[in-house]
């Protein structure tokens, strides 16, 4: 009779600026070749479709202990996943993840960011995180903490315009991400200030 | 949430949709749904009226009925064989039952009238939809989602 395969161990997620992967620990089973399948269940097949999963079919049969759900975790509703493992016609029970995951959770890193004195005008290149994201870039005369002024950018286009420095001045930016479907911040960048030198941008 | 974000104003009720979204896994399986409704003549949210008649003051309302309507009774109905499209149906469901809960909170703190016109606009759908059995309409509905997202 077979013996059962072990259910896969130690399932997480990794989720990061809106990207989620699912991981869990490999089974190994001397010269055999394990596979796995992962499936999802969102809130509404728990409600209102019998508690139904649905499969990913990139991640069917396949042989990697990782798993890009990204595109299917795409509400921000509570989700269950579960991992099967596979050797031949032999098969584990289903290994779910404990408890639920949401993409509100998600975990949001500061934009990474080039801040440049063309001239006299102060620029700031954002890094593009993609269309679930806007920006909220802050930036201030150095030695003029209290009058910081904030610019929110909504679509990331190559370089963002900030304002007009005076000759001479030294001027400080950060940033922060905000994803709007989940009403959430990053925390800010760290500061970057330029001066300018006629056309030359000096970093300090 | 990979797609972008917009903040629909429905009478003083906001509601956060991954329009981009529910767009690019509506239009990804838009062809195939459609193909598969054989009643070209009849339509669930245009007949008689198209929505775009109806008066602000009911478009809260409206699309409530509206979120209830297809998380009640169109979603359920349409499973497929094909798994990408019920991964694309479910990224849709899930998407719709999140921003229907917000709905309904506004609606709960009285900011989300419900008038004649939205109640008659509603029972029309139904009318509409009980007329065909439930698969068809079903299929039909979803294919008509677009209508509902350019309405929006």
């Amino acid at each position: 009779e077979d013996v059962l395969l072990p259910a896969p161990q130690n399932i997480s997620i990794l989720s990061t600026n809106m990207k989620h992967f699912l991981t869990w620990s490999p089974l190994t089973v001397q010269k055999e070749t394990v596979r796995y399948s992962v499936e999802f269940q969102g809130e509404y097949e728990r409600e209102y479709a019998n508690e139904s999963w649905i499969p990913i079919c990139e991640c069917s049969l396949v042989t990697s202990t990782v798993c890009n759900i990204t595109e299917d975790i795409s509400a921000t509703v509570a989700y269950k996943l579960r991992v099967r493992a596979y050797i031949g016609v032999r098969r584990s029970e289903w290994g779910t993840l404990k408890g639920f995951f949401s993409p509100i959770t998600t975990s949001l890193t500061p934009p990474l960011m080039k801040v440049i004195a063309d001239g006299y005008h102060l620029l700031v290149k954002l890094e593009d995180m993609g269309p679930a994201f806007q920006f909220c870039v802050v930036y201030w005369k150095k030695g003029q903490e209290s009058r910081m002024q904030q610019k929110v950018v909504k679509e990331v286009s190559s370089v963002v315009h900030l304002d007009t420095m005076e000759a001479g001045a030294a001027y400080c930016v950060k940033a922060q991400t905000y994803v709007e479907a989940i009403n959430r911040s990053s925390s800010f960048s760290q500061t970057q200030c330029v001066r300018t030198q006629g056309d030359r941008s000096m970093w300090l | 949430l990979t797609a972008g974000n917009k903040i629909f104003h429905l009478g003083p009720c906001r509601v956060s949709l991954s329009i981009t979204e529910i767009r690019a896994g509506f239009n990804a399986i838009k062809a195939s749904i459609q193909a598969r409704d054989p009643i070209k003549t009849l339509s669930i949210l245009s007949h008689p009226y198209s929505l775009h008649k109806v008066k602000a003051s009911d478009r809260c309302c409206i699309a409530l009925h509206l979120f209830d309507f297809y998380v009640d009774k169109v979603f359920k109905h349409c499973k497929a064989e094909d798994s990408y499209l019920n991964r694309k149906i479910s990224s849709i469901a899930n998407s719709f039952l999140s921003a229907r809960r917000k709905l309904e909170q506004c609606h709960q703190q009285n900011q989300c009238p419900c008038g004649q016109e939205s109640d008659e606009k509603l029972e029309q759908v139904l009318v509409n939809y009980e007329g065909l059995n439930v698969t068809s309409a079903a299929i039909k509905s979803l294919g008509e989602l677009d209508i509902l997202l350019d309405w929006m």
